[in-house]
């Protein structure tokens, strides 16, 4: 049976008050973790055409710093966490409490703050989200990636494509003082554990 | 002095399940991580298509016809016929299907997408004369329809050209 457009868009925005919740849980723990210099708030709950995923969420051929954590099991899914260069170092450099040498390549230490922040982040997220649905959601352990963004979106998307040419995604974005910065949370949802939070709401 | 009009080539960037054509003055680009370009080439005609494989295996499903490597080579060869190429002549080139995520988890869809695009491929036989396919990177690739020579950007590496 074919989902009307309104099933359609009420999915969705079912799905918009889940993710507001669990993007205020994250941006608590983010306040928390950087003495309340950052905060998230929910951007968009979108489906995507397959085709067309990289290019409306500008994840396209462009190098990024990346912090990606898995969902593994029943319930899959995958959280990124992306930064251009620039905004990565400046993140890093703020949680050290020094500055950066962007000339360098990324210090072990830099590279832990970024994870450790993807940590926090998704661990509150995903605590969110597991309590909303009743079900225990398992991040695997955070880790750092520098490549291109479509490369690594084309991988966490796979436990969508399956089924279908649409891509349900959830992106968050990031404010300092009010103000957007480059910087992005995607989050992709297997199938099973979309429609594990859908059910959750109604 | 008159000078010639030299033809621009025209970038085609095909995404996820997606399958383009060109000529010799198109230059056919992806950007690649688990999926697998797969490029068929015709040297003599040059002419060429991309097919952005995503999974392996229709399995009867729905789809474009470029997301799956059982059904993407046939598409790309009605398409190459549309434009008066046979089947015989061409040649394929492979990249991608890295495995992009470090954990190992069950998403580790590389290998098989590129297992399942050389037996697409042998099964019509069309033989692989180059590839790059596999490791841990995403790729940013560039097919020049004229030659079918395809550039593979990697980060932190050099380009190289198969």
């Amino acid at each position: 049976m074919r989902t009307s457009k309104l099933d359609k868009t009420t999915e969705l925005e079912l799905l918009n008050q889940l993710f507001s919740c669990a993007t205020h849980d994250a941006s608590a723990a983010m306040c928390r973790w950087t003495d309340g210099l950052i905060r998230l708030a929910l951007d968009e709950v979108r489906e995507i055409p397959l085709p067309e995923v990289c290019c409306e969420l500008n994840v396209g051929d462009d190098l990024l710093t990346m912090v990606v954590l898995e969902l593994f099991g029943e319930m899959s899914g995958a959280m990124i966490l992306a930064f251009d260069e620039v905004n990565g170092r400046q993140l890093a450099a703020a949680l050290l409490n020094r500055q950066v040498d962007p000339a360098q390549p990324w210090s072990e230490l830099e590279k832990s703050a970024l994870t450790e922040t993807g940590n926090i982040l998704g661990c509150a997220y995903m605590n969110a989200l597991s309590r909303l649905i009743d079900r225990e959601l398992v991040p695997s352990p955070p880790y750092f990636l520098q490549d291109f963004g479509a490369s690594v979106l084309q991988q966490a998307i796979l436990a969508q494509v399956d089924s279908g040419d649409e891509v349900l995604v959830c992106r968050t974005r990031f404010e300092r003082q009010g103000e957007n910065l480059n910087w992005h949370v995607i989050f992709v949802p297997s199938n099973r554990l979309r429609t594990a939070l859908e059910g959750a709401l109604r | 002095m008159t000078l010639a009009a030299v033809p621009i080539p025209t970038q085609i960037t095909v995404g996820m399940g997606q399958i383009a054509v060109g000529n010799k003055d198109d230059r056919l680009a992806a950007v690649l991580g688990s999926c697998v370009g797969v490029v068929l080439f015709h040297p003599r005609l040059s002419a060429a298509a991309l097919a952005h494989v995503v999974l392996p295996a229709s399995s009867g499903r729905d789809g474009a016809p470029g997301k799956f490597a059982d059904t993407a080579i046939a598409a790309m060869i009605t398409e190459l016929s549309r434009l008066g190429i046979n089947r015989a002549g061409l040649v394929a080139k492979l990249t991608g299907g890295a495995c992009m995520f470090g954990a190992g988890g069950p998403m580790q869809i590389g290998d098989a997408n590129i297992a399942a695009t050389r037996e697409a491929l042998a099964a019509a036989g069309i033989p692989i004369v180059a590839q790059d396919v596999g490791g841990r990177v995403g790729r940013r690739i560039t097919v020049d329809c004229r030659d079918g020579r395809v550039t593979i950007e990697c980060v932190n590496h050099p380009p190289r050209i198969i």
